[in-house]
C-alpha cells in the first residue's frame, strides 16, 4: 500500500511533463498535479492507519534487486555478500514525514494553481512539482542508503529546476546553479560516508546498519567518520554551516516553491537522515556533539542575518536556515523524536507563513521589499490574519504549535547538560520573535509606504490560495497539541509514536524545571516582540536606523552577510576559474605551443626537403643531363669533320695497339 | 745481299712520310699523292720479303696493292673533280660537312 | 732467284742505297711542295725510285709494272687533274705549326713502333736464292692459288672504271640523277 505513495505524483509528473506541456489546457494540468497529490496523500493517510493498526512497526517491500549480491572485502579481511536493492521501508518515522510531505505538498499544490495562474510555464511548474514530490517521497520511504541517495539526488535535481523556474533571468539561473553547486558538495560527503560503511559493514540497509552498530560491529572511530561525512551531506540539503549560502538565493524561484521545498521538505531531509540513522550518531558521540554544535551556531547566525534583510522572503529563508539549526540541537543531544516534531510543526508554520509572504506579494503585484510595504493590516486582513497566525507560532508562544516543539527541544538540551547549546537556543528563540515582528510590523503596521502602482492593484488573494493557508494556519495552531508534553497534561503520544523508529528518550527533567524553561523561553520572546513593536511600530524604525548608521561597519557586514559569500566565491571558484585559467595557458602555450611547435618543424622540414629535392635529386638528375650535355659538347669536339682529325685518330690508334703489343712482348 | 731491316727501315720511312704528307696537306690532290707514297712504302716491303723468304708472294701481293692504288686513284680522282665542281676549292678544311 | 758473285752483292747494295736514298728524298719534296704540279713531277721521281728498288731486289716484274701503271698511269692521271681542276691558281693556307708538329711526330713514332716491333719479333730465315728470274713460279702462283684474287682484281677495275665515270660526269639539266 505504502508504495503507492510516491506512485501518483510520478505518474501526475509524467503526464503533466510529457503530455500536459503541449496538449493541456491550464485546467487539465492543475486538476491532474492536484489530483496526484491528493492521491498521494490519501495513500499516505492509508498508510499511516494500517501502520496504526498494524501489529509490525516496520514494513519493508524490495521491487526489485539493483545490484545482486556480491562478495566485497570489508575492513578487517572480512568478506561480506553486499547486495543493493530497490527495496522501500515503512515505519513510524517514514509515516510521519509521509504525511508532512503529501499534506502539505497538497495544500502548496492547490495553491499554485491560483499562485502561477498567469504564467507561462504552467505546465512545466507542475511537473517539476510533482517530479519533486515523488523524489523526497523516495527519500524518505528508501530502505537504504542507494534508494535514499536517489530521492536525495532527485531532490536536489528538481530543487534547481524550480529555483531556476524562471530560467530567462539571470539571478535565478546562477541561484539555481548555486543551489545544485552546493547542494552537490555536500552529496560528496554523504557518498563518502555510504562508501565508508559498505567498507565497514558491508551493508547499506537501514536495519543492517542498525543491527551492526547495536550488535558492536563497528570501530567508533569509523562509526564518527562515517557519522560526520554523511552529516556533511546534510549540511547541504538541509542548509546549515557550512552549506548554508545557497537556500537565501533560492528566493529567486517562485514562492510555492520556497514553501514547499525550502521550508517543508527539502531542507528537512538531512534532519530525516540524521534522525534514521540515530544508532549510529548515538554510538558516535562525537558526531552527534557535532551536530549540536552546528545546528546551535547556525541558529543564532542565520537570526542575526534575518534581522537587517530588506526582502520578506529573504527574512523567511534565513529563518528557515535558523529553524533547522534548532532541529539539528534536537538531534545533537539524542532528542531525535523532538527534532522531528519540530520538523513537522515547521513544515506548517513555515510553509504558511511562505504562501502568506506569496499572498502579500501577489497582491502588491510582485513587489517584495518591506521597505515599500506597510498599512496592509487594513487592506489585505485575511492575509494578515493568517501570516500572523504563523509569526505568532515560530515565536514560540503558547497555544500554538510552535512552542510545544520548541520548548520540547530546550528540555532536552537542558537535560542533556549542555548549557552553552541551550543559551545559544534560547538566544536564538528571543531572535527569532524579534526579526519575525519586525517583518510582520513593516508588513502590515505603520505608513504605507507602497509604490503607485502597487497601491492601485492592491487586492486580496482569491480563495484558491486563500483557502490551503487558512488550514494550514489551523494546523499551526492544533498541530502541536499530538506533541503536548506531559507537564501539561499530555501523553507525548508523538514520541511514544516514534519510538520504533527513533528509540527513546525521556528527558528527566523535573516538571518544575521544564516550567520554569517554558516561562523563560516564552518571557524572552514576548520581551522581543514588544521591543520589535516598539521599535518598528511605535517609533516607525527610527531607532533602527539609528543603529545601523552608529554601527555601520557591523551593519555592513551582516547585511552582507558576513561576505561569506564573496569568501567562497574568491576561494572555490576563483580557484576552480585559476585552475582552469592554467589549464587553458598550459593548452595555449605549451601543448598549443608543442603542436605548433610540431608544425613549424614539419614546415622546416618540409622546406629542407623541398631543397633536398630541389637541389639534390633534381640536382642529381639535372645533373645527369647536363653532364651528358657536357659530355657530349666535349665528344662533339671530336667530329671536327675534318679528315686529317679522322686519319690522326686512325694512325693513333694503330700506334696505341702496337704499343700495347710492344709492352706485351 | 741487302739486308732486310734495311728494306723494312726504307719502306717505314716512305710509309710514314706518306702518312705525314696524308695529315699534314690540306690540298686534296696532294693528299690524294702522298697516299700514293704510303702503298709505294708498302710495296717495298713486300717486295723485300718476297725476296728475303724466296717466294713470289711478295710480287703478288704488291700487284695486287697496285692494283687497288690504281683503282682508288681513278674514283679519288673522279671524286676530286665532282667535289671541285661544287665547292670550287681543293681544301679539305672546307669539307667539314660531317661536323658535329 | 741466281746467286750473285761477290761484287753484284755489293753493287746490288749500293744501288739500293741509291734508288732507296732517292726515293726517300722524292717523297719528302712531294709532301712539301706547295705547287702542286711540282708535287706531281717528284711523285714521279719517287715512283721511279722505287721502280729502281724494286729492281735492286731482283722483283723486276714488280719493277716493271711499277713503272708502267704507276708512272705511266698515274702520275699522268694527276696531272690532268691538276689541270682541270686548275689548281695553280687556288692556294689554300697552310696549317699551324703546333698542329703540323703533331701530325708529323705521331706517323714517325708510328713507324719507330713498328720498326721496333719487327725487330724484336725478328725475320724467319733468309731462304737461299735460286738462278734466274721467278717469273715462272710467280705466274703458276699466280693463276693457282690467287686466282679468285686475281680475276677480282679485275671485277674491280671494271667497277672503278664504270664508277669513276658515273661519279665524273657532268650533270645535264635532264639527267635523272
Amino acid at each position: 500500500m505504502f508504495l503507492l505513495i510516491p506512485l501518483f505524483p510520478l505518474v501526475g509528473a509524467a503526464i503533466n511533463g510529457l503530455i500536459g506541456i503541449r496538449f493541456f489546457s491550464r485546467r487539465a494540468v492543475g486538476a491532474t498535479a492536484v489530483g496526484a497529490a491528493g492521491l498521494s496523500f490519501a495513500a499516505a493517510v492509508a498508510s499511516f492507519t494500517g501502520l496504526l493498526r498494524s501489529a509490525e512497526p516496520v514494513l519493508v517491500k524490495t521491487l526489485y534487486t539493483w545490484v545482486p549480491a556480491s562478495l566485497v572485502r570489508l575492513a578487517g579481511g572480512k568478506a561480506a555478500p553486499l547486495a543493493l536493492d530497490f527495496a522501500f521501508r515503512y515505519d513510524s518515522l517514514a509515516a510521519v514525514m509521509t504525511l508532512v510531505v503529501t499534506g502539505v505538498g497538497l495544500l502548496i499544490h492547490i495553491y499554485s494553481v491560483g499562485y502561477m495562474a498567469h504564467d507561462r510555464s504552467y505546465a512545466r511548474f507542475f511537473a517539476y512539482l510533482n517530479l519533486f514530490t515523488f523524489a523526497m517521497l523516495v527519500l524518505v520511504l528508501g530502505a537504504n542508503l542507494g534508494v535514499m541517495f536517489i530521492g536525495w539526488e532527485g531532490v536536489g535535481l528538481c530543487s534547481y529546476l524550480l529555483i531556476g523556474f524562471w530560467f530567462t533571468k539571470d539571478a535565478a539561473a546562477n541561484a539555481g546553479k548555486k543551489a545544485f553547486i552546493t547542494n552537490r558538495v555536500g552529496d560528496f560527503g554523504f557518498l563518502l560516508g555510504t562508501g565508508l560503511l559498505i567498507y565497514a559493514l558491508g551493508t547499506v540497509d537501514i536495519a543492517g546498519i542498525t543491527a551492526a552498530v547495536e550488535g558492536g560491529m563497528l570501530a567508533k572511530g569509523t562509526a564518527t567518520a562515517a557519522a560526520l561525512l554523511l552529516f556533511l551531506g546534510a549540511t547541504g540539503k538541509s542548509a546549515q554551516i557550512p552549506l548554508y549560502t545557497w537556500l537565501p538565493d533560492a528566493m529567486e524561484g517562485p514562492t510555492p516553491v520556497s514553501a514547499l521545498i525550502h521550508a517543508a521538505t527539502m531542507v528537512t531531509a538531512g534532519v530525516y537522515m540524521v534522525a534514521r540513522f540515530h544508532v549510529l550518531f548515538s554510538f558516535s558521540g562525537t558526531a552527534l556533539t557535532v551536530v549540536a554544535l552546528t545546528g546551535a551556531f547556525t541558529a543564532v547566525y542565520a537570526a542575526t542575518m534575518a534581522f537587517v534583510q530588506t526582502d520578506i522572503k529573504r527574512v523567511l529563508a534565513y529563518s528557515t536556515i535558523s529553524q533547522i539549526g534548532y532541529m539539528f540541537i534536537g538531534l545533537g543531544v539524542g532528542a531525535y523524536a523532538a527534532g522531528i516534531f519540530h520538523l513537522m510543526t515547521h513544515a506548517f508554520f513555515k510553509s504558511l507563513l511562505f504562501l502568506a509572504a506569496g499572498s502579500v506579494i501577489h497582491a502588491l503585484s510582485g513587489e517584495q521589499d518591506m521597505r515599500r510595504m506597510g498599512g496592509l493590516r487594513a487592506r489585505i486582513p485575511r492575509t494578515y490574519r493568517v501570516f500572523l497566525v504563523g509569526a505568532l507560532a515560530i515565536s514560540g508562544i503558547p497555544g500554538l504549535s510552535g512552542f510545544f516543539s520548541k520548548d520540547e527541544i530546550l528540555a532536552s538540551v537542558f537535560a542533556s547538560g549542555d548549557y552553552l547549546v541551550w543559551g545559544l537556543g534560547l538566544a536564538g528563540a528571543a531572535m527569532t520573535a524579534f526579526y519575525m515582528f519586525r517583518l510582520v510590523f513593516m508588513t502590515f503596521y505603520g505608513e504605507e509606504r507602497l509604490s503607485p502602482e502597487a497601491g492601485h492593484h492592491l487586492h486580496e488573494s482569491p480563495p484558491v490560495m486563500l483557502v490551503p493557508l487558512r488550514i494550514l494556519a489551523v494546523l499551526a495552531i492544533f498541530g502541536g497539541y499530538v506533541g503536548l508534553p506531559r507537564v501539561l497534561g499530555g501523553r507525548a503520544w508523538f514520541s511514544r509514536f516514534l519510538e520504533t523508529s527513533t528509540g527513546t528518550h525521556e528527558s528527566h527533567l523535573p516538571a518544575g524545571t521544564e516550567v520554569l524553561l517554558m516561562i523563560v523561553s516564552v518571557g524572552a520572546s514576548l520581551a522581543a516582540i514588544y521591543a520589535a513593536y516598539v521599535i518598528y511600530v511605535k517609533r516607525g524604525g527610527e531607532p533602527a536606523r539609528r543603529f545601523a548608521e552608529k554601527f555601520r561597519a557591523l551593519y555592513r557586514t551582516v547585511s552582507r552577510k558576513y561576505f561569506v559569500d564573496e569568501a567562497y566565491g574568491r576561494i572555490f571558484v576563483g580557484g576552480v576559474f585559476a585552475a582552469g585559467r592554467a589549464a587553458n595557458w598550459i593548452d595555449a602555450h605549451v601543448i598549443d605551443g608543442i603542436v605548433d611547435g610540431a608544425a613549424r618543424l614539419a614546415r622546416r622540414v618540409s622546406r629542407l626537403a623541398i631543397l633536398f629535392d630541389g637541389g639534390v635529386v633534381d640536382g642529381a638528375v639535372n645533373g645527369i643531363g647536363r653532364v651528358h650535355l657536357a659530355a657530349s659538347a666535349l665528344l662533339r669536339r671530336l667530329q671536327t669533320g675534318y679528315i686529317y682529325n679522322y686519319a690522326l685518330a686512325v694512325v693513333l690508334g694503330v700506334v696505341l695497339v702496337i704499343t700495347l703489343v710492344i709492352a706485351v712482348l | 745481299m741487302i739486308p732486310i731491316e734495311a728494306v723494312l727501315g726504307l719502306g717505314m720511312i716512305v710509309f710514314t712520310i706518306g702518312l705525314a704528307g696524308v695529315l699534314v696537306r690540306k690540298n686534296l690532290v696532294i693528299m690524294l699523292m702522298s697516299l700514293e707514297l704510303l702503298l709505294n712504302g708498302v710495296n717495298i716491303i713486300l717486295a723485300g720479303l718476297g725476296r728475303h723468304l724466296n717466294s713470289p708472294r711478295g710480287s703478288i701481293f704488291a700487284l695486287f696493292v697496285i692494283i687497288t692504288a690504281v683503282s682508288e686513284a681513278a674514283v679519288g680522282f673522279a671524286l676530286v673533280l665532282a667535289y671541285f665542281r661544287h665547292k670550287k676549292s681543293c681544301d679539305t678544311d672546307a669539307l667539314n660537312d660531317l661536323k658535329g | 732467284m741466281r746467286r750473285l758473285p761477290e761484287g753484284g752483292r755489293m753493287i746490288t747494295l749500293a744501288v739500293f742505297s741509291l734508288f732507296g736514298v732517292l726515293a726517300v728524298v722524292s717523297a719528302v719534296l712531294v709532301v712539301v711542295q706547295k705547287n702542286a704540279m711540282h708535287s706531281v713531277f717528284y711523285l714521279a721521281s719517287t715512283v721511279l725510285s722505287t721502280a729502281g728498288v724494286f729492281f735492286a731486289l731482283q722483283a723486276e716484274y714488280l719493277g716493271a709494272i711499277q713503272i708502267l701503271v704507276y708512272g705511266g698511269g698515274i702520275v699522268v692521271l694527276y696531272i690532268f687533274v691538276i689541270v682541270i681542276v686548275n689548281l695553280k691558281e687556288i692556294v689554300p693556307e697552310q696549317r699551324k705549326l703546333i698542329p703540323k708538329i703533331f701530325l708529323v711526330g705521331v706517323p714517325v713514332l708510328l713507324c719507330v713502333e713498328v720498326v721496333t716491333l719487327v725487330l724484336r719479333t725478328g725475320f724467319p730465315a733468309a731462304a737461299p736464292r735460286a738462278e734466274g728470274a721467278g717469273f715462272k713460279e710467280m705466274a703458276e702462283m699466280l693463276f693457282s692459288s690467287y686466282l679468285l684474287p686475281f680475276e677480282a682484281a679485275s671485277v674491280l677495275l671494271l667497277a672503278v672504271l664504270v664508277g669513276a665515270i658515273v661519279v665524273a660526269r657532268r650533270k645535264h639539266i635532264d639527267d635523272p640523277d
